[in-house]
């Protein structure tokens, strides 16, 4: 148990670590392509820090939901964080590491930043939670059958278990390149990119995501946002380790094999951060209706590679 | 006697025809007719350009209101002047953008409209105090005490659609970003708009009022001030209107600078509106290059005048100063490549599918609407109407060089993207020419004032601006701008039906009014 411990330990620190990293990342590309200078790599941190010194406003309307909410989701995504591997993994992890769970845990938040978002009575706050539940509903089945399809590939639940095949090579796996593309619509959806919400807005009226945590303030803001930052690490880090596990899982001594597998996570979420701005750069916000589409092209690819396991 | 003449004398046999200024035919009638001459000039496709009202005008005692028209294809306005006795019969179920002139009066001068339909107050919202008009000559600009609370009462009724499942959705004064403050009401079923009213006038500074008893050349430091990226139309207006009292005749090189610069505060205000409309897609990627583009005019901008914005360029008779020969040739050079950039940019945007996907189909200003809401510039011209003061109403140079614009049917977010690049094309081939062709010669008439009244016509980068201004005794009477902003600021409300709530703003942008040019 005290080897999972250690990896509960290390796993959380570096997903808090470098959570806020990879979203400041993503904005110096963006500004980048756009030939602008763009915010320096730790604003991100120094936006959260300001954040956390700031009072927390509540409207008169709003019960103990609004309170909870940002607590219960930055649980979630912390405990969330226990299920996705970054560095190694550990000998131990009974319990933990099923992807149908990790999914639900991460449900757990987004649902109480919804009805955060509607707490309070207002037009956005319920404007964004609507529009934010709706995209989730649609985009749930999606998710659950490219699970599913991840789990066909390798015959296993457990990300951990995974995720330890991944790393030993892809070469058995060729199914498993057409779930990048679903994998990373699924990536963009939750975490509130173009092509399905704008991170960068300030027109309350097409927010999603914004709108939906519009009245909070302070550190409960702040927290809210490092839960979304948190999320966006464990999917790339889902992502990294299933498709470039170089460096992960090294079977060196502590702490060595640590600090490796750490430097080369980093070099390699940085690279998907930046390609993720290079995404959000090319296309244009999509139409509100025109989401299933999208969502659409995931499910065909998630089913195709499932029939390719069960069939083939 | 012109066509023009001879059209409104048939329209009114027997009405006196008063002495006026080139280009304006004046009628004098009396309150009890203007409803039925209202209705005539509208079975005649006459449009409402302007309706205000002034105070104790040519020594007459009370208020006389003035309804200014003009019809297609005609270069004249036509005047209407009626003295207003106890009340005056609302037209704005005639004329609808009647409706906003009427309450604008209600609010400056404490008259009543009989008939209106919308009796609320426009400009002084609930916190001014009762009995507060203060364009009346009586009052003085002075301190007032506002009102500290507003009951339920006496809030501002909107109009909302009810019903199962509708839902308001209050939008500003107050926004996320940082731009000026307008309030917009929707009523929403899901996520379709089924009514929007906006509300605005939240920062009135007073301009007209402020205005009364100034000297002329202080007065143009006013009106360049009315609107950030109007400042040479505005001014240039100004300018016309006292030019046309004095009867003062512009040297030619100033008239080729005064088109100049109002060319490129057109193409660097329009620039700014195509790459917000990209930005407001999520594709800011491809809204950069009209960014940088926009940039290097301000700095052409500054290099030819000595500020970004134009500002402090104009003067009554000519320009304030000449600009640098090099400088011009320089910038006739840089033109060039702008021109090529700038279609490199647009054509990218054109060829991005997911970009006209959003534009195409949204906000639909329909034909039919524009000449009853007096819609103009590229508004108008998206939807079909040939509507552009240069064309219609030459002025200055405009007599010589006219644009070749771009009229297109469809009316939506991508017909008013194609029409906006087009006037940028289009004023980078004026610019061009009148670079090409610049006389030398005097910047600025002597003159001499007196008195008088006129009205001048400028477009502006949003369509059509109208001033008017009175002089007594060397002094500004009355000063009365209606920016094209005032009347476009309709057409979103009906743009807007029946689109979804998360392309409001795209829509919105599409058309980019003045927050501004609208609350004086």
């Amino acid at each position: 148990m005290s080897g999972f411990i250690a990896f509960a330990i290390i796993n959380v620190v570096v997903v808090m670590a470098l959570a806020p990293l990879y979203i400041s990342l993503v904005k110096k590309m963006k500004a980048f392509l756009q030939g602008r200078k763009g915010p320096g790599l730790l604003q991100a941190y120094y936006s959260l820090w300001k954040l956390f010194k700031k009072e927390v406003v509540y409207s008169s309307n709003s019960s103990f939901i609004m309170r909870v909410a940002p607590y219960i989701s930055i649980i979630s995504a912390l405990v969330a964080a226990l299920f996705v591997p970054l560095l190694f993994i550990p000998d131990d992890y009974s319990g933990f590491g099923n992807i149908i769970l990790l999914l639900y845990i991460l449900a757990v938040g987004k649902f109480f930043m919804a009805l955060g978002g509607l707490d309070a009575g207002s037009a956005f706050g319920g404007m964004g939670s609507s529009r934010e539940m709706s995209i989730s509903s649609m985009v749930e089945p999606v998710v659950i059958v490219l699970f599913a399809a991840i789990a066909f590939v390798f015959r296993s639940t457990n990300l951990f278990e995974i995720l330890r095949e991944a790393s030993h090579g892809l070469g058995g796996y060729a199914s498993l390149w057409l779930l990048l593309i679903p994998l990373v619509i699924v990536l963009l959806t939750e975490t509130a990119r173009i092509p399905i919400d704008n991170p960068e807005t300030h027109l309350e009226l097409t927010m999603v995501h914004e709108a939906m945590i519009l009245e909070q303030s302070g550190r409960n803001l702040a927290l809210l946002e490092i839960a979304s930052a948190i999320k966006q690490l464990l999917l790339m880090g889902i992502i990294i380790n299933l498709f470039m596990p170089m460096g992960f899982n090294l079977q060196v001594l502590f702490p060595a094999g640590i600090l490796i597998a750490f430097g080369a996570f980093a070099i390699k979420g940085a690279f998907l951060a930046a390609s993720i701005g290079v995404i959000e750069s090319s296309v244009a916000k999509l139409r509100l209706f025109r989401l299933p589409n999208l969502f659409a092209l995931s499910f065909f690819l998630s089913v195709v590679t499932i029939m390719m396991e069960v069939l083939l | 006697m012109s066509e023009f003449d001879k059209e409104v004398r048939r329209l009114f046999p027997s009405t006196r025809f008063e002495e006026a200024n080139k280009g304006e035919v004046v009628v004098k009638a009396d309150d009890t007719e203007i409803p039925a001459l209202a209705q005539r000039l509208k079975e005649q496709r006459f449009s409402l350009m302007l309706l205000f009202a002034m105070e104790d005008f040519n020594g007459a005692n009370g208020i006389t209101l003035w309804y200014v028209f003009e019809k297609e294809g005609f270069e004249e306005i036509l005047v209407i002047q009626a003295a207003m006795k106890e009340s005056m019969e609302s037209i704005a179920a005639i004329f609808p953008p009647a409706y906003l002139y009427e309450r604008e009066i209600m609010d400056g001068f404490g008259v009543a409209f009989a008939r209106a339909f919308d009796q609320r107050r426009l400009f002084l919202h609930e916190a001014y105090p009762e009995g507060f008009h203060p364009l009346l000559r009586s009052f003085r600009n002075m301190h007032i005490k506002a009102k500290k609370a507003i009951s339920l009462s006496e809030e501002y009724p909107f109009k909302e659609v009810k019903g199962h499942g509708v839902y308001q959705i209050p939008v500003g004064p107050v926004h996320a970003g940082i731009i000026p403050p307008g309030h917009f009401r929707f009523s929403v079923i899901g996520e379709t708009i089924f009514n929007l009213e906006i509300r605005h006038f939240w920062k009135h500074r007073g301009i007209e009022k402020l205005a009364e008893g100034m000297a002329p050349e202080e007065g143009l430091l006013l009106a360049q001030g009315i609107c950030g990226d109007e400042a040479i139309a505005n001014a240039l207006a100004y300018c016309m209107a006292i030019e046309k009292i004095c009867a003062i005749h512009v040297p030619s090189r100033a008239e080729h600078i005064r088109a100049l610069f109002a060319e490129m505060e057109r193409v660097y205000s329009l620039l700014g509106d195509i790459a917000g409309m990209v930005v407001d897609v999520a594709y800011p990627l491809g809204a950069s290059p009209f960014f940088i583009l926009r940039e290097e005019m301000l700095r052409w901008n500054e290099a030819l005048s000595g500020s970004r914005f134009l500002k402090g360029a104009m003067k009554i008779g000519g320009m304030a100063h000449d600009v640098q020969p090099a400088a011009l040739s320089e910038l006739s050079r840089y033109l060039g490549s702008f021109y090529s950039r700038f279609t490199e940019g647009i054509n990218g945007i054109l060829s991005s599918s997911m970009v006209v996907d959003r534009f195409e189909t949204t906000g639909v200003v329909k034909k039919e609407l524009v000449l009853p809401l007096h819609l103009s510039g590229p508004i108008a011209r998206a939807s079909g109407i040939h509507a552009d003061v240069r064309v219609q109403h030459p002025y200055g140079l405009y007599q010589q060089i006219a644009p070749s614009n771009k009229v297109t049917e469809e009316g939506d977010v991508l017909a008013r993207f194609r029409v906006k690049a087009a006037t940028i094309k289009d004023s980078v081939g004026i610019i061009k020419r009148i670079i090409a062709s610049l006389p030398s010669g005097k910047m600025c008439a002597e003159y001499r004032l007196h008195d008088g009244h006129a009205f001048s016509l400028v477009e502006s980068s949003r369509g059509q601006n109208i001033h008017f201004i009175s002089l007594g005794n060397g002094k500004i009477e009355r000063y009365k701008v209606r920016t094209a902003s005032f009347c476009n600021w309709n057409a979103i409300e009906h743009a807007v039906l029946g689109n979804i709530v998360p392309d409001f703003p795209l829509i919105n942008k599409s058309m980019n009014l003045s927050y501004e040019g609208n609350d004086l």
